[in-house]
């Protein structure tokens, strides 16, 4: 946690050392990247001509990108669960409004965050003994990294949970205070576990007396009562009156009277003064020591700080032994006293960033403490959490319109950054797009955004991406991935999977262009691609009026496979009359009736016979005039045309052909029809 | 009797899960194979007594993982101890897991060619999913191939046919000969893998669809334990639709169930009257045939799956898991304990269902 500092990197790029060792850079859009590459400098005084390293060597264009934590697989697991927190305290804000019991919820959520965080620190810790990770340093310094930066933010998360969470009326806060020590300084917890396992040898321990020194600084009087009572000497009476004093230090529980506590302990401070001015505990030099801090005296106390390791360690300690019913507001003074004492103590001392949060939070600084916040190398997780949830809790709104930040704004802002630096990083976009849901329009346009831009590496893939994009109502995501499946698949010439694609993103003018496709394909080399698909479309076909032509072409194509002409004709007709069909299909198609004119049992009716002829007239011959104008415009080049095909050149020939089994056909027609059936 | 969920967080999107099988005790060790991450791992897990007990009874701790080519996207059991693994960069792997009392163990034994590419560009096509009937493994995959290999022998198809022009996102077995595939557009199709057929559809039909105008694939598909003939599908838009086999004319059942796709289905591997049902919204559902519908004056032999509009009236419908909020991939179920891997990034233990 290292603050203020500029992160430096180093090119050595060869051409920007030649040309004035000057680079230029612009953030790539849609990420955190930035895009570094040679530049000489071009003012408007530079003469307009090719400069000395033109054409020398390759521009070589750097992608630097902001390195995160969460490049280490074990701490996905931190990103998914606090994901899950904060949906839930979401879903929680929904309901009804205010109330002592949404308190307690809200408290609740706050310690699964932080729980959340304990357990990855838990999984850290054990990781980094693993052999692969001791073998790897940098990995390794990963891990030390990451250990600190969620260690400390735990540690400040618990603070401010103490300070600005609780209920109102609960306002003694020193014993809270004392937990929250205990919770971060566990060292002097572990040394009092082996002395209490050793017991009586205990106190021949060269260290006896430093833990318990640390412990009665840290305000663990039952810990320190035990260790003192396997103590050999603890029939002695200066222990006995040790033990007596400890037990009587009035403790205050809820619903007592505050004023009656106050004057108890007043009138046991009292006593123990009196008890140490009559040297009661001076048979024990150590033990009156001990005695001496429980009374809170000043010249005790400063001797034993010089030793501690960060000047908020022992204030709450100290608070209990001097002004046990401190109240929050008040802690802000006695916090400022404190530092000052610790610092005129440790003048050299230098205040980290941690310590400095610390302060802020005591001081009731909250406005810089999430300045400060936003600093830590975590991505914005504790900042954009907290804020989400000092939000929801509402605790500290006055607090916020008195310095004038529009916390709901903050909020925004901050879970937008952090769920588009998630929506865009380390396959993540699943957990992103919750936070982007909270945002309103803004959020609604930027996965509108970053969806369509996740890298699609499965057809599975893409469809929970789809999934995504419907429960949405962006219909334009949908389509929009749809259409590059359907491209790539084209591209590929899987053409049956490019057809269902293009049907999926119900856009007209691709669908078309893969009907068409198909349509031209069988026209050319008459053989229809992708028969599959084709037959089992279905009512999708409506999209496009082009692929409603394919498939009832398809259609009349499987009746003709199967012998099956009488039905044949009839689609037949029906697709001839539909004025569905393109024109460069009217060749194939008519060409198509030929067989069934020319078939020796007529199968053709009289009246479609004209309807044939009416076709043939009415819409292949214009077509073939147009297109010879066009190929006459076109100096002859006849793969310009409008059929692509071999019946082009002999297209005149198939026409007589045509006209004549027309003719034949009507005429046998007419005679079958106009004889009655012998009854 | 109560269900009780544990959730727990394991750093990665995971696409299967399996348990190990065992014949005469409950499962304590399962497997997971994960999907979109920067490495791909199949692990194997172990449940260990919570010291810490408060409603958790276990938690799973890895005891091994192997590296894989690409997103895991199929995991099944051929015998106690081998597993075969299809990926998505096309081929398919046998791995042998070693039960062991301190740390189980996990080997690739073989790993086949290729077998899913796209013709044209000659590059990988994901295999979507296998099934597995005795050593008989088949594959499906996004070029629309099915194929089906040995596992004596994973180097040499034994039959490929290319059943679809477009991907197959389903595959079950029937019977050691028959298999059903069902692709994106929801038409099954049942092939007969012998090598002396022709390749071609012994029969295809349609998944239901409440808009016929609408795509609607079947993501999953699973046969009925004891009557092989009852098959149940899985679709987008959140049905089960059930065909009898026997007669493909029209389905049996049709069921509308979740609002979301369907990413896995499948019956109780010892209880067969339980279906389970899992959702891209984070649903997993637990379909129980009353009991008392199987009296003899009532019952006339076939089950109560092939009822048709009956069928609502003769199964319980139970949320085993609600309001994960992202997709269930896959769920497996062994004695009275279940486990889903989830896009959570988290395996939810499930006690008692």
């Amino acid at each position: 946690m290292s603050e203020d500092t500029v992160p430096q990197f180093e090119l050595g790029d060869a051409l920007a050392m030649r040309c004035g060792n000057t680079l230029t850079g612009r953030f790539v859009p849609g990420g955190s990247k930035i895009a570094l590459s040679a530049y000489r400098p071009v003012k408007w005084s530079t003469r307009d001509a090719p400069s000395e390293t033109a054409g020398e060597g390759a521009v070589l264009i750097y992608m630097a990108q902001e390195t995160t934590l969460y490049t280490e697989p074990l701490l996905r697991s931190l990103l998914a669960e606090t994901n899950a927190t904060f949906a839930t305290l979401q879903a929680l804000g929904q309901g009804s409004k205010g109330g002592p019991k949404k308190t307690i919820e809200y408290i609740k959520i706050s310690r699964t965050y932080r729980s959340v965080i304990r357990c990855c620190l838990e999984k850290l810790e054990q990781a980094k003994k693993l052999p692969e990770v001791q073998e790897n340093e940098s990995r390794e310094q990963r891990y030390t990294d990451a250990i600190m930066s969620f260690y400390a933010i735990e540690c400040l998360w618990h603070l401010f949970e103490i300070l600005y969470m609780q209920q109102q009326h609960s306002q003694l806060i020193v014993p809270q205070l004392l937990e929250w020590t205990r919770f971060h300084y566990p060292n002097t917890e572990d040394h009092a576990t082996d002395l209490l396992l050793m017991a009586e040898e205990a106190s021949e321990c060269d260290s006896y007396w430093d833990t318990l020194k640390t412990l009665i600084m840290l305000g663990q009087l039952d810990v320190t009562r035990a260790i003192l009572s396997q103590n050999r000497k603890s029939n002695q009476p200066a222990f006995q009156t040790a033990e007596q004093v400890l037990k009587t230090m009035p403790v205050y529980t809820d619903g007592y009277a505050l004023q009656k506590f106050c004057s108890q302990w007043e009138y046991w401070h009292v006593d123990l003064e009196r008890k140490l001015t009559a040297h009661v505990f001076a048979s024990e030099p150590q033990l009156e020591l001990i005695m001496h801090l429980v009374s809170g005296s000043n010249e005790h106390w400063d001797a034993a700080l010089l030793k501690s390791q960060d000047w908020y360690e022992f204030l709450p300690g100290y608070l209990l032994y001097t002004r046990p019913a401190c109240k929050p507001f008040e802690l802000r003074i006695a916090a400022s006293n404190w530092l000052n004492r610790w610092l005129g103590l440790r003048p050299d001392w230098e205040m980290t960033q941690m310590s400095r949060m610390v302060m802020q939070l005591m001081e009731h600084d909250v406005k810089l403490f999430i300045y400060d916040t936003q600093k830590l190398n975590d991505s914005h997780l504790f900042a954009t959490h907290l804020i989400d949830l000092i939000y929801h809790t509402g605790q500290l709104k006055a607090y916020f319109d008195q310095q004038n930040v529009d916390l709901s704004a903050l909020r925004n802002s901050m879970i937008f950054e952090y769920g588009s630096f998630l929506m865009t990083s380390h396959n993540l976009w699943q957990l992103g797009i919750d936070y982007l849901d909270c945002c309103k329009q803004e959020g609604i346009a930027a996965i509108e955004l970053l969806l369509p831009r996740i890298p699609l590496k499965s057809e599975r893939q893409a469809f929970k991406i789809i999934a995504m994009a419907k429960e949405r109502g962006l219909v334009n995501v949908e389509q929009d991935i749809c259409k590059v499946l359907s491209k790539r698949a084209y591209s590929d010439q899987r053409y049956g999977s490019a057809l269902e694609w293009a049907v999926r993103s119900k856009d007209v003018l691709l669908v078309t262009a893969v009907a068409d496709f198909i349509l031209k394909h069988y026209s050319s080399t008459g053989v229809m691609l992708c028969p599959d698909v084709i037959t089992s479309i279905g009512a999708r076909m409506f999209v496009s009026p082009r692929l409603v032509f394919l498939s009832k072409y398809f259609e009349f194509y499987e009746f003709y496979r199967q012998r099956d002409f009488l039905s044949g004709a009839e689609l037949l007709i029906n697709l001839l009359a539909s004025k569905i069909t393109p024109d460069y299909f009217w060749p194939s198609l008519l060409i198509d009736a030929l067989p069934l004119l020319e078939s020796e049992d007529p199968k053709i009716f009289c009246k479609e016979t004209i309807a044939i002829l009416q076709h043939l007239e009415m819409e292949l011959v214009p077509l073939i005039e147009r297109n010879k104008l066009n190929t006459a415009k076109f100096n002859n080049q006849t793969s310009k045309t409008v059929f692509q095909d071999y019946r082009v050149e002999n297209v005149e020939e198939i026409l007589d052909l045509m006209r004549l089994a027309c003719a034949r056909n009507l005429s046998r027609a007419m005679i079958i029809e106009n004889t009655a059936p012998a009854t | 009797m109560s269900t009780t969920v544990g959730a727990h967080y394991i750093s990665e999107k995971i696409s299967k899960v399996r348990w190990l099988p065992e014949k005469l005790q409950q499962s304590e060790r399962f497997l997971t194979g994960s999907w979109d991450m920067d490495n791909n791992f199949v692990r194997v897990w172990r449940l260990h007594a919570n010291p810490y007990a408060q409603g958790l009874e276990h938690t799973p701790r890895c005891n091994d993982k192997v590296a894989v080519e690409g997103d895991v996207t199929g995991l099944e059991f051929l015998n106690d101890d081998t597993f075969a693994v299809g990926c998505a960069d096309g081929h398919l792997s046998l791995f042998h897991v070693q039960r062991a009392v301190e740390e189980d163990q996990i080997q690739r034994k073989a790993r086949s060619e290729r077998l899913h590419e796209f013709k044209c560009s000659q590059t990988r096509a994901p295999c979507t999913a296998i099934a597995v009937y005795g050593t008989d493994i088949a594959t499906i995959g996004e070029d629309g191939r099915l194929n089906v290999l040995s596992a004596n022998n994973l180097k040499q198809v034994k039959r490929a046919i290319d059943a679809d022009s477009m991907t197959l996102l389903a595959v079950s077995y029937v019977s050691q000969h028959q298999l059903v595939t069902a692709n994106r557009m929801g038409v099954i199709r049942m092939f007969d893998v012998r090598t002396a057929g022709d390749g071609q559809p012994k029969a295809s039909f349609m998944a239901a669809c409440q808009d016929t105008k609408s795509s609607n694939f079947v993501s999953a598909m699973a046969t009925h334990p004891m009557q092989q003939h009852i098959l149940i599908c899985g679709s987008e838009e959140g049905s089960i639709t059930v065909w009898d086999l026997r007669n493909l004319d029209y389905p049996a059942s049709y069921l509308s169930a979740h609002n979301s796709p369907i990413t896995d289905i499948g019956f109780h591997r010892q209880d067969p009257s339980k279906l389970f049902s899992a959702a891209e919204a984070g649903e997993v559902w637990m379909w129980s045939e009353k009991k008392q519908h199987f009296d003899a004056s009532q019952n006339d032999g076939s089950s109560a799956w092939l009822c048709g509009d009956r069928l609502r009236t003769m199964v319980n419908v139970d949320g085993v898991l609600t309001n994960i909020r992202k997709a269930v991939n896959s769920f497996d179920v062994h004695g009275s304990r279940m486990v889903c891997g989830s896009d959570t990034e988290a395996v939810y233990i499930v006690n008692d269902v």
